[in-house]
Order: C-alpha cells, then structure tokens, then sequence
C-alpha cells in the first residue's frame, strides 16, 4: 500500500474484500468451467432425446470401431500412469521415548556444572544464565555417561546409547505398523556427530538380521537438518525402487560430543541438546496408500555454505586447550533468516495458493516499475498449511521464524512444548512436533503440514506433508502419558 | 479413420516419453582425478620402523609382528602418510591436523578435475563426499560448497562409516537421482582420513591398519546429460551391493572399538577372510547373471546339472567343479587393494592371470590401501598403460566393514589413450622388476632376539 494512505487492514470492511478475492482466484477455474458445463447440458437438453438419437444413429460406428477405440483409452491412460512420478507414504513412525532415570532437572544440571566447571565460575554462570532463558522443562533426558562427574563418554557408552535409541525406535515402529524386517528394502540412517566403524546402519542391519540386498546409507555432519535430507534420499530412491520399504532412523548421539572445557560459546550445545531419535517408514506400494498417515509432497533444500559467515556460524573447533566442541556464532538468528527467504522464495511458488501469489506478484511488479517505496507483500503461508512443525533449535530460533512468517502462538505450540518438554534432539525432533499435534487431536484428513529444519553449513530445508487420515486420540507416543498436561506456559526466564 | 489421429497420436507420445525418460537416465563418467600427495608424506619402511621404535608402548612381539607385516604386506617405499606422522606427533592428533590432510585433499584434486573438464563449480547439481573415520560439524561436504561457492540448490549428501566399499555407494545414490532428473552433474569426493583414526595402543590387531592405510583420494564426475555422452569415459552397466552385517561373525569381524587400555582403534578379527569370502561369493551370485553372457551361463548351467547327475549314480570319483569363466563378460578387473592376501584370494576365486591382477597389484605397491578410492587408482593405472579401448568391461570390486561386498560394472565409451594422470611421472617404470621389500634381509636379525633382555638402545640406526 502506497505510504501516504491511511492503514486500511485493520478495518472490518477490507478484509472480506480480502476474502472474497481470496476465494475468486483460487477458485477460478471451477468458476469458470461450471457455466460452460451448465450451457452446454442446457444446450443437449433443449435438443431433445429423438434428436439425440438421431445424430448417434448417423455416427455409423460398429463394434470392431468401439473395441479399439476402448483398447487405445486404456492403453493410453496406462502409459500415463506408468509415466507419472511414484507418490510416497508415511506410513507410520515412533519416537524415542527415554526412561525417566534419564531425567535431568536444572538443579541437577547446575549441581553437575558447578562441580565439573570449579575452576571456572563464570562459565557456570553463563549456563545458568542460557538455562533459565532456554525454554528447556524439567523432564529432558541426557544419557547415562553424561550423569556422571566428570563424565564418561568412552566409546561402548556411545555405542550403548545409539543402540537403546535406535532399537527402541524402529521395534515400536515395528509393532505399530505390523511389517516384517525382512521386508524393508531402504534402510537410512542420520546421526551427526557419532560414525562409529561399521555405521550405525551396519549396526542396524546386524540386529534385525535385515535382507543381504538391503540398501543402506549412513549419513552423518549434515546437523539439525539431517532428518530432511534423509527424506529427500529416500524419495529419490523410491522413485527408483517400485514396490518397496524404506526406513528411516533420525538421531542424534550426545555421549561422545559432550563439550568438557570452559569456553563460553561452546557450553551452549552443552545447555541445549538431549537425547531422542526417531525411526519412519516410507513406501511407495499402492497397498499403504489407505493406511499411510502422511504423503510427501515437497522437499525444499537450501544450502548457504558458499557465504562465509553463514559456512563458520556451526563450527566444530577444538578451544585453547584443545578440547573439542562446537561453537554457535552470535548472528546465528541473521542467518537463519536469510536461510529461510531462500527457502521460502523456492517453496512458496509450489504451495501457496493463486491468490497469494497474484499478490505477490503484483506488489513485485509494482515495486520494480512504479514505486520501490512500497512495502514488500510477505505471502501468508497459513494459507497454504494448517500445520507448522518448526525445528526446535533454541527458543530464540522459534520466537524468530514466528516473527517472520507471521504465525500465531498456536501454529508455533508444537515446537515449543516438544522444546520444554524433550529439549533440542536435533533432527528427530520435528517428529516429535508431529507428534504432538496428532496427540492433541488436531490433525484431520487433508490437512497440510511444513516442517522446516536449519542445520549447520549453513542448511535450511523443509518438507510438506499432505495427512491421508484423519488421526484419532489416544494416540500412542512419546506424549501419551503427558499430553493432558500441555500446553504449558513457558516464562521468559525461569529464575534459578 | 481421422478420429483415430488424435488417439493414437497420444499413444506415441507417451511411447516416446517413456523411451525418452530411458534414454536419459545412464549414468555416465566424464573424468575422474585421483590425488598424489606432495612427495615430502612419502613414507619408507625405514620411516616405519622410526615410529614404530617411536611408541614405547610396544615390545619385541609387537615389533616382530608389526615388521613382519610391513614388509610382506605388498606395500612399496613410495607410499604416502598424514602429515602428522612425518611431523612426529601421531601419539596426540589434534582436529586441526584432520582438517589439514582433508584440505591438502580437496584443493589439490577437485582443482584439477575442474580445470580438466572446463566445468566450473556452479554447475554441479549434486555433491557426495564419503570419508569414513571423520565426522565434523559442519560436515566436510559443506566445507567443499563453502570454498567452492556452489550453487544454493545442490543436492548435497555426506557418506560416513561405510568403510572401504564407499564407492559403489556413492555411486549408487547418483545412480538413483540420475533416474529421476534429467541433465544433473554430480560430483563424487571419495578419501580417507588417517589422523585422528591413528591407533596408539599394543593390541596387535588393531595396530595393522596404521601399517596398511595411506593418504589417497579421488574426485569423480558423472552425468546423465546426453549431450555429454561423446566426452564420457565410462557408462555404469550395473550395480549390485551385498551386506552381510545380519550374520554377527561378519559384522564384528571389522570394528572400531576401545581396547583394555582404552585407547581407541579399529580391529580386524581373524575371521576377516572368511567373512570376506562369503560375501564375495554372494556377491558373485547376484552379479554374474546380469554380467555374463547367455553363452556362458548356459555352459556353466549345464556342466553343474552333468555333474550333480553323475555324482548321484557315481558315488565314487568327484569330478572337478565347474569354474564360471568370467572373462567371457568382463576384460578388466579393478581390485580392491586391501592387502597381498585379498588380492590373491580374489585371483584365485575369479581365476585370474597375473596380467589381470597387475593394476591392483602396483597399486598396492606404489599407493598402499587408500581405503574406498584404491580402485580409481587401479583404473587410472589401467588407463596410463593405455589398455582400456572402446566397448571393454570394466569390473569394479570392494570390500568394507559391516560386513558389505558392492561391485559395478563400466563400459569404455571411448579409447583412452591420452596421458596425464597420477600415474603419469612414473608409469613407464611399472611393473618393476621385483616388488619384495628391500629391508627383508635388514631385519631378519629380529628373529634372533630374546623378549626378555630385548631392549633398543635410544641412539640406534638402522641400517
């Protein structure tokens, strides 16, 4: 809108023109096509049946014309199908849920740092400081070495760990969707900082004695945003592969990446990430297409590894006594949001509706060639989901990515309960965003989901879900025995 | 009779989008870069045998065995380690010193691949670095986007832990995005990292891969663009990956653990051959159907049936087993060179001449087990002794832990002749004379050595 006017959005009047050319342009076609439909049955109907029969009469058509003419439709319709690209399924999948031994509370937390970092009173207080502004519960899980003082990270804890997360993982996965292993064909699995020889898909493999032709992949250092990249690989694979499996194990392994020195900018992985993971089973087979949850319809990757600034800003170092960790840059925030224009420039063509993007186009065009004064249109993306699941990196990550896409505290409530209440599991923790919504009843047939992941590089992806079913409460989850309990009320800081 | 034009011209159309979409999706290489490090990592067996008195951890079984295996390992005096080595600090590398060898890597090969095939950075639509024992944040495929500049869009995908059979994976996730996009460049990086993987303890079993691995690399681009196909030097025939990490022996038999003292390292069990050989022969059985010709196959079929049915009325007198001959299908054999006795096992379980093993075998010598890109080395050794012509099959083989077997098939698309590989500066002195280790007799005097009163002065020399 041109400055000198006064700001008209706020009146009630306004936004049902809105509405109305909302509804207009992204019905455009039905409005156009059923008029003519209704001329042209208008137009039969006038004919009469005598003259109808008469023009089929003089058709002269016989039986060998009508047989190949049939024959051509279907094979016609049967290459097209054949051609057209392999939709792919969620058909289910199961979150880590860690044992309640494994809780640590913030006086815990503080009690261990204090005694870990004596020497180093101001490195206890930076974290007390990060905790209680973290948006972190009481309930996050570390596993059983961190517990120790000072910790024991060897590597047959690390191993352990991979292990009960995983297992656990893909077993309930196993009971909620009822296949055999033998069955699976794709086997992926993502874990950032842990690559132990064998993988962890070798480890994988090992337990569950899957098939000798099994596909596997083991990716690792692609950060928080791993778990999206997996989805991408698979799809790709699936379209290669009719008729299969695959599954996907998303994690994130804290034992051998628990930083033991005292530089500030690295405790802070220290303050934030816990233990989860998450195992998911795609297929493309016809037979899921009823009982799949989700289909994938987009996934969206952006790299800005060729920026300087945006490659150093997750950067694992050793500090000055060289002890390794990883340190956050100060313009993480900066960053992120230029990731996620990038992001969302790619995405918003593919799923916001012919309004938004009329509007959009308009003001580019306005702002080009008439007045680049005008304010730039920011597309409103609740038009094209219902639901958001955000990557929970942090607190400031999610008050930031709700400012730019204007969201409402509702559409952000996933991500920050699966914050307060699971922590930060890295790339596994958008399953646990999903699940919640599911838990809490939201999810209904149609419903359209964005889950947007940032990982070090620095990476933004997102990928859109389409729900198959709609998905009824109880749901059995990580959130089962809780989910009456939220949404809870998270304070800016949380006084220690 | 025109009411059939237009359907039937949506019958063609489809036909020829179906064939079109085909005709799209082979796989091709269009070069490929192997890495020579600076001649100063050159590591000796007297070197070795340096930092092997370096530890002070081993005694006189560990020096016998650790000698012993160095100089019947195959291994020349050429090969080439981690700086870190050289520079006598392997005992406490640092990340640094990880990130240095990779960067030696990067910048040296990707560079010359890209001045070789005039493609610039911006270009390549899909990236696969695999390199098993390091993984950083953030992961060294970001770290080769970052210096390179490349494109916001690319595909990028960071292979860990699958050991020394990475290659064909790689391959096979290439493989499988060239099925479904038309025109994509995709840049495969292929390394191992040697500094901080490096073993300081004394359990013996996990000391040999400090003595067996080496620097090396290789940097691959592929393409399904047909337009680039007269420049291609490879199209991939086929692919097959056997895993046999269900079976618990295999899946052990190679692992990265902590030994009693904590230190950690990669041990080889005793039943790695074994494991080794039932993976390869699996491997065989799903590969040789689609490889061989019908020819063959038939031949074999046959011979097997004749002798299952004369054993089973002439109990007495086994006739000799049928071999498949797989020469009939394949002309060059691309080993993995994990070591004398793997290469001579798979000689002998293939049939194959001395001939047919020589690349694995002088790559072996003059590079040492560069892990997952040793068979771009023994391709590019084929390549500088000007074998690989027009129409030949080239069989790639690798073996890694899990325990996984993966093997593909190339076929030439031009004649190779033109120089101006790694192998380049030294290839006319291939095959040498004799490949034994000139320190054999040199340290034959450890054999006579008591363990007891075994103690090696500080200021000795070796000969």
């Amino acid at each position: 809108m041109p400055q000198a006017l006064p700001n008209f959005s706020s009146s009630v009047k306004l936004k049902y023109v809105k509405l109305g050319y909302q509804y207009l342009v992204d019905h455009i076609l039905t409005f156009l096509l059923i008029p003519t439909m209704v001329g042209i049955s208008v137009q039969i109907i006038l004919l009469g049946p005598e003259e109808m029969l008469k023009i089929w009469r003089s058709l002269d058509i016989d039986l060998v014309q009508i047989l190949c003419s049939s024959f051509l439709i279907i094979l016609i319709c049967t290459l097209y199908f054949m051609s057209k690209p392999r939709s792919v399924y969620l058909v289910d999948y199961a979150c880590y849920k860690p044992p309640i031994t494994y809780r640590v509370s913030f006086s815990t937390f503080m009690e261990h740092s204090r005694l870990n970092l004596k020497d180093n009173l101001k490195s206890v207080d930076f974290q007390m400081r990060i905790l209680e502004r973290s948006g972190l519960g009481e309930e996050t899980c570390l596993p059983p070495a961190i517990h120790y003082i000072p910790p024991t990270p060897t590597m047959e804890a690390a191993r352990g760990e991979a292990e009960e997360v995983i297992f656990s993982a893909i077993d309930s996965l196993m009971q909620k969707t009822g296949i055999k292993v033998k069955d699976i064909d794709i086997l992926i699995v993502n874990c950032s900082l842990f690559s132990p020889t064998p993988s962890l898909s070798a480890m994988v493999v090992n337990k569950y004695k899957l098939r000798s032709n099994i596909k596997s992949y083991n990716l690792s250092g692609m950060g928080c945003s791993a778990g999206l990249i997996s989805m991408d690989l698979a799809r790709d694979l699936l379209q290669a592969h009719p008729n299969s499996y695959a599954l996907v194990v998303s994690t994130e392994i804290i034992t051998p990446n628990y930083y033991k020195g005292s530089e500030r900018a690295m405790l802070l992985p220290n303050c934030l990430f816990r233990m989860g993971g998450a195992a998911i089973l795609l297929s493309n087979k016809s037979r899921d297409k009823h009982r799949a949850k989700y289909r994938l319809v987009h996934v969206v990757r952006t790299h800005k590894g060729s920026d300087d600034k945006a490659y150093k800003c997750v950067y694992e170092q050793e500090d000055s006594q060289g002890k390794v960790g990883i340190n956050l840059s100060k313009d993480l925030m900066v960053i992120a949001g230029e990731a996620l224009k990038s992001n969302i420039t790619t995405i918003g063509p593919l799923v916001l509706p012919a309004s938004e993007q009329l509007l959009f186009l308009i003001t580019l065009i306005g702002r080009k060639i008439f007045n680049p004064k005008w304010k730039p249109y920011i597309p409103d993306f609740k038009q094209a989901f219902e639901h958001f699941c955000i990557h929970a990196g942090g607190r400031a990550v999610i008050d930031e990515l709700q400012k730019n896409l204007q969201l409402s505290s509702e559409h952000v409530e996933a991500s920050r309960m699966t914050l307060h209440r699971f922590g930060n599991t890295s790339s596994s923790s958008l399953w646990y965003e999903l699940s919640y919504i599911e838990a809490k009843g939201r999810m209904k047939k149609g419903d359209r989901v964005w889950q947007i992941a940032f990982g070090s590089g620095f990476k933004c992806n997102s990928a859109v879900w389409k729900c198959n079913r709609t998905i009824k409460t109880p749901t059995d989850g990580p959130w089962q025995d809780c989910i009456d309990r939220y949404p809870v009320h998270i304070p800016e800081i949380v006084k220690l | 009779m025109f009411s059939y034009c237009f359907p039937l011209l949506c019958l063609f159309y489809n036909l020829w989008k179906i064939f079109d979409r085909r005709r799209h999706q082979n796989c091709y290489i269009l070069d490929y870069e192997c890495y020579k490090p600076s001649d100063d990592k050159k590591l000796s067996t007297r070197f070795c045998g340096e930092v092997i008195r370096r530890n002070k951890q081993l005694g006189l079984n560990e020096y016998k065995f650790l000698l012993k295996a160095i100089v019947s390992s195959g291994i020349g005096e050429d090969t080439y380690g981690p700086r870190m080595v050289l520079e006598g600090r392997e005992m406490s590398p640092t990340l640094e010193d990880a990130i240095i060898e990779m960067d030696d890597f990067f910048l040296d090969t990707i560079d010359k691949l890209f001045n070789k095939t005039g493609i610039s950075p911006s270009e390549i639509d899909v990236l696969v670095v695999n390199i098993s024992m390091l993984a950083i944040v953030p992961s060294l495929s970001s770290r080769i986007i970052h210096h390179y500049k490349m494109r916001e869009d690319i595909k990028v995908y960071n292979l860990t832990g699958m050991g020394c059979s990475a290659s064909p994976i790689a391959i096979n996730i290439v493989q499988n995005i060239f099925k479904t996009q038309r025109n994509v460049q995709a840049l495969i990086v292929t390394s191992e990292s040697l500094s901080l993987g490096w073993y300081t303890g004394k359990d013996r079993s996990m000391i040999l891969t400090n003595c067996l691995f080496r620097s090396g690399g290789c940097a691959i681009l592929l393409t399904n663009k047909v337009a680039l196909k007269e420049k291609a030097m490879f199209k991939l025939k086929c692919l097959v990956r056997t895993h046999h990490g269900a079976k618990d022996e295999s899946y052990d038999c190679c692992k990265q653990k902590e030994d009693d003292q904590g230190y950690e390292g990669v041990h080889l069990g005793k039943n790695l051959p074994k494991a080794a050989t039932r993976a390869f022969v699996d491997n065989l059985k799903e590969i040789a159907p689609k490889i061989l010709p019908v020819r063959e196959l038939l031949r074999f079929t046959l011979l097997t049936l004749i002798r299952k049915m004369t054993q089973k009325y002439n109990k007495t007198g086994a006739a000799a087993r049928p071999v498949i001959n797989f020469k009939t299908g394949i002309d060059h054999f691309c080993l993995h060179t994990g070591g004398k006795a793997v290469i001579d096992a798979v000689a002998q379980n293939l049939n194959l001449s001395e001939y047919d093993i020589e690349p694995a075998r002088m790559t072996l010598h003059r590079f040492g087990n560069t892990s997952a890109s040793s068979i771009w080395y023994v391709l590019a050794y084929m390549q500088a002794k000007k074998r690989l012509k027009k129409g030949n099959k080239v069989f790639m083989i690798s073996f890694g832990a899990g325990f996984k077997c993966n093997s593909c098939l190339w076929e030439v698309m031009r004649d190779l002749d033109q120089d101006g590989n790694v192998w380049k500066e030294f290839i006319n002195s291939y095959p040498p004379k004799t490949i034994d280790n000139p320190f054999f007799e040199k340290y034959g005097w450890i054999n006579e050595e008591d363990p007891d009163t075994f103690h090696i002065p500080d200021d000795y020399v070796i000969p």
